[in-house]
């Protein structure tokens, strides 16, 4: 008996840790920046409560409602097309071709770039005096436009693009892991069976792959929710406004107009509108588990 | 037991002779580098050109007379503030931040995706779940708090400051990446550890976290990534005597009035992304299969 | 010596250069000049600095025009690891640091070296609060300028003009002649210099005073400042397809290649064509106003001093705030940042021609103004931008949408 109390005293010991940490530096900021929300806050954090104030400012701010409607249309597209991106790579990577370790690497290597100066480039390749349309243009394709970034309407899309070219390798990695988990055993039953690759892929391994998709969702949707230096590198929220997100909004409160309370505010909504997707799902997948247990 | 079998080979369908599908497939290969690496092109050729070149605004050409001055002075003689000794003096701080705080975060995510997986605890469901929520919100926001509680701690713009906050902000997935992994080990095999009498410690130092090596591999793969590229923390929580190279390549880059030297720019990004990028060549057929290990599982 | 002397300098970045072999006291100082024109006037501080006694540390962060220097500056302010001195601009980003006590009083110092006496009204102005010396003025930058190529206006046939009938005229030619007229950018902050000119140039000074100093509904919905409005929209007809997110020193360069006739800019525009080897008069000229309603818009960078509990760190900070407002120190720091010293009795001969202009009339009281972010606080001028960024992109954007949106972000503070 104090053997066995003796062995369970580590695990304990162990985690406590982790809830301190947690609590403090996770749960602890939350719970201050909600606070701050309800504040009169302008440059530094501090006490002064103006009830909802802050949140009728925010709903009527034209800056905060573009940046909401982006960031929706930014997201989904993101996670759809760099998804759909990386899986195809990832087939494409697992048909025995050529140089496949230089390949993944040039897929790769942009998720180990920063985009203190890579936006940069984005910048020049997707204006239309400098990048991809000049180019069309000098080749001798003078109708071939393409102005994303200096459109109001179309400037939030030409951000995907730099999210896509950053991001899709990560997933391709991902997607080609997965495929390589998958039994062999399949193929040889579908070729017996005379069924064409392409069934295989949408009939039976991508259904198999679910866990590796909700991997790849995870972690994408983390970086789109949070998106903020690509689009200072690649549009600066502009032109105008159009291209804000939620994300740059918070941090342009925060630092550069000083208004700490208005950026709790648009923070905690944030929080609210993520917490209404992530804990059903959280549950779904690790409570439900959870009863099964090993 | 796939977990710990999984293949870095393609498995797919055999190739075959050279048929219209395998054309399409090279072209599809082709248009996709060409577009990864288009960015790539435009920075390495733009940092070989002289200012007059670049001034002339023709991003893809290659340049007339090539030079690579600009390589030189973004190393050794780039003004970055008072100092004109280029991103070099960043290098060891970099890789003073990186290394421990690399290893900390490892082994801290590791610890918990362990303690998540085997020692179900009351509560570590919903601290996890905790976790992964946080993950979501903007990390300026974590700026004040942080700042004041580090130091009321006595332990403000320290060593153990950053590294703290890389393990803090690196939690998240790390402990998701471990935790999957974790759970795909059968539990027979925790079992039968702890018939054999070894405890909390033993089963996780000597038979966990070996058996665990795929992730870890992809573990160290993303946190170099991030820690070696971040900004932000290293400029708040290091402290100035500490402040990696990306402080020094922000300062080189970005300029409120003066003027900007695009291809001393470009050959400082290349430099300061060189050991990210190091790794990534050296270990890319490992994060495949460290991830096909770990991070697949649901 | 001279290695010895960079090696001093330089050393602070990476070596924390050891105390004791140093006799000076140290005084860290953060600020977000780095590069170029602006790393040479940060070393004229230094070098004065260093030379009078002190040791310089060197604290600088780019980025976001001062952002990322507060992002890290506050912090460290507000966990008591002040710096010695900080960076900030003209304008009320430092207010509740002053009211929260974090700030050094500086009136001692400020009646010792005669700064009242020495300085322009709005400068004066700008580093008290609540009647007390808070910081001290290092110079004072223009926003009110336009920079024209010689050659664009040459090869369209057009001659510089005088008024503003002349400008339309010009930029017209310009657009006739297949050249970008005005190279614009579409980010906020460009725009809102472009539009405070126009104010200025067009409604006169009375107007801008009493709209951004006085938040005058009234003075907003005079015909005035509509006009303004007008104009501001009207370039909008004279910009190219690239210009969303340009930066400014891309349209400096191209009214310097003479792919484009003008650039309404700053006065550190100007550091860009020295840098590129134009003189003014043969290559491009500078223009303040196109009316007899003449005024120069102040902005400019102040330094402030945290308190401190080391005794050693508050000798430094009172050598650092009397050698940067000292008159030598004036003059080098200024002639290499292209701004105009906050002292009006120093030697000001080898200041280039554009510079003299800004001498007159920072001189006159009657041109002295206050620009926008003088005057209200950084949420209400991101506010007003707002408004410029989202009218300018909206092409059914008119003079009167601009009023109704323009009135509320004005009264952001009230």
């Amino acid at each position: 008996m104090a053997n066995k109390r003796r062995r369970n005293l580590a695990p304990v010991l162990a985690i406590a840790p982790f809830w301190v940490l947690i609590l403090v530096a996770y749960l602890g900021t939350m719970l201050f920046t909600i606070l701050m929300s309800f504040t009169n806050s302008k440059t530094l954090p501090k006490l002064e409560f103006v009830g909802l104030k802050q949140y009728q400012r925010l709903f009527t701010t034209d800056l905060w409602i573009t940046a909401s409607q982006n960031i929706w249309a930014f997201s989904i597209l993101l996670i759809l097309i760099s998804l759909t991106v990386g899986f195809l790579l990832a087939v494409a990577l697992d048909q025995k071709i050529r140089a496949e370790d230089t390949i993944r690497t040039i897929i790769l290597y942009p998720y180990a770039m920063s985009f203190i100066v890579t936006g940069l480039i984005w910048q020049w390749l997707l204006n239309p005096q400098l990048g991809l349309q000049k180019a069309m243009h000098d080749l001798g394709w003078e109708s071939f436009s393409f102005t994303w970034t200096q459109d109001p309407s179309m400037a939030i899309y030409s951000i995907i693009i730099g999210g896509v070219w950053q991001g899709s390798g990560l997933v391709m990695a991902i997607m080609l892991a997965g495929l390589r988990s998958i039994d062999q055993e399949i193929w040889k039953a579908a070729k017996i069976d005379g069924i064409p690759d392409w069934r295989v892929y949408i009939s039976i391994v991508i259904p198999m792959m679910r866990p590796t998709i909700v991997t790849a969702v995870v972690l994408m949707s983390l970086g789109a929710v949070k998106a903020y230096d690509i689009v200072v590198a690649l549009t600066g929220g502009g032109p105008g406004s159009s291209s804000f997100t939620p994300a740059l909004f918070i941090m342009n409160f925060f630092f550069t107009r000083q208004n700490v309370g208005l950026g709790a505010a648009a923070c905690t909504v944030v929080l609210v509108v993520v917490s209404v997707f992530f804990v059903p799902w959280f549950y779904y997948e690790y409570f439900r588990e959870e009863k099964r247990g090993h | 037991m796939s977990a710990l079998t999984a293949q870095s080979s393609p498995r797919g369908p055999k190739p075959k002779r050279l048929t219209p599908a395998r054309v399409g497939l090279y072209g599809f290969v082709a248009m996709s580098c060409l577009f990864f690496l288009a960015p790539l092109y435009v920075m390495i050729i733009t940092s070989l050109k002289p200012m007059e070149e670049v001034r002339l605004g023709y991003i893809f050409k290659w340049p007339d007379s090539p030079t690579i001055q600009p390589w030189i002075d973004a190393w050794s003689s780039a003004c970055t503030g008072l100092a004109c000794e280029g991103i070099h003096s960043g290098f060891y701080n970099s890789i003073k931040i990186t290394i421990p705080s690399v290893m900390v975060s490892i082994f801290a995510g590791a610890l918990f995706g362990y303690c998540l997986s085997f020692w179900k605890m009351k509560g570590s469901n919903f601290l996890f779940g905790l976790l992964l929520l946080g993950a979501f919100l903007p990390y300026q926001l974590f700026i004040y708090p942080l700042v004041r509680i580090y130091a009321w701690a006595g332990a403000y713009g320290t060593m153990f400051n950053i590294i703290t906050v890389h393990t803090i902000f690196g939690l998240p997935v790390m402990t998701l990446l471990f935790r999957n992994y974790f759970s795909s080990v059968p539990i027979e095999l925790f079992k039968a550890a702890r018939v054999d009498g070894a405890g909390f410690w033993r089963i996780f130092l000597s038979v966990m976290l070996p058996l665990a090596t795929p992730v870890v591999i992809v573990a160290v793969i993303l946190q170099v990534t991030g820690i070696w590229n971040d900004f932000l923390f290293g400029t708040v929580f290091a402290g100035q005597n500490n402040w990696p190279m990306t402080v020094l390549l922000n300062n080189i880059v970005n300029t409120t009035q003066g003027e900007r030297h695009y291809n001393i720019d470009m050959a400082a990004t290349i430099l300061t992304a060189a050991v990210p990028l190091t790794v990534y060549f050296v270990s890319g057929r490992w994060f495949v299969r460290g991830i096909a290990a770990g991070a697949v599982k649901g | 010596m001279k290695k010895l002397l960079g090696a001093l300098l330089g050393g602070a970045a990476l070596f924390a250069v050891s105390g004791s072999a140093m006799a000076g006291e140290k005084c860290d100082v953060i600020h977000w000049w780095t590069s170029g024109g602006e790393a040479a006037a940060v070393a004229e501080f230094a070098k004065a600095f260093n030379a009078a006694g002190g040791e310089w540390i060197d604290t600088a962060i780019a980025g976001g025009g001062g952002d990322n220097a507060r992002a890290v500056g506050i912090p460290r302010i507000m966990a008591g690891d002040p710096p010695c001195a900080m960076q900030f601009n003209y304008g009320k980003q430092f207010d509740e640091l002053v009211s929260n006590g974090f700030l050094r009083n500086l009136d001692d110092a400020a009646k010792a070296g005669g700064w009242e006496a020495a300085t322009p009204p709005i400068t004066w102005g700008q580093i008290q609060r609540d009647g007390h010396v808070m910081a001290v003025p290092v110079n004072i930058h223009g926003s009110n300028w336009s920079w024209w190529s010689k050659a664009a206006l040459e090869k369209a046939g057009a001659t510089m003009p005088t008024n503003w009938d002349e400008v339309w005229v010009a930029l017209d030619k310009l657009k006739a002649a297949g050249i970008t007229p005005v190279a614009a950018s579409g980010q906020a902050w460009q725009l809102d210099m472009m539009f405070q000119f126009m104010v200025l140039s067009i409604a006169g000074n009375d107007t801008f005073k009493a709209v951004y100093g006085d938040h005058s509904e009234e003075a907003v919905k005079s015909d005035a400042f509509k006009q303004a409005i007008a104009a501001f929209l009207k370039v909008k007809n004279y910009i190219d397809a690239g210009s969303a997110n340009r930066n400014w020193n891309d349209a400096s360069a191209m009214v310097i290649n003479g792919t484009a006739g003008v650039q309404f800019m700053g006065d550190w525009a100007k550091g860009e064509f020295v840098s590129a080897g134009k003189t003014e008069g043969t290559d491009y000229y500078c223009k303040t106003t196109f009316s007899d309603k003449k005024g120069y818009i102040f902005g400019g960078d102040i330094f402030v001093f945290p308190v401190s509990k080391n005794a050693d760190t508050t000798k430094a900070q009172d050598l650092l705030m009397n050698t940067m407002f000292s008159k030598e120190t004036q003059v080098a720091f200024n002639l290499k940042k292209g701004s105009a010293p906050v002292r009006q009795d120093v030697d000001t001969s080898k200041v280039d021609p554009c510079g003299q202009e800004a001498l007159k009339l920072i001189a006159n009281p009657a041109t002295q103004v206050a620009g926008a972010d003088a005057t209200n606080t950084p949420d209400a001028v991101n506010a007003m931008r707002d408004v410029l960024a989202s009218q300018w992109t909206d092409p059914n954007a008119t003079v009167d949408t601009f009023v109704e949106k323009f009135v509320p972000a004005l009264m952001t503070d009230m």
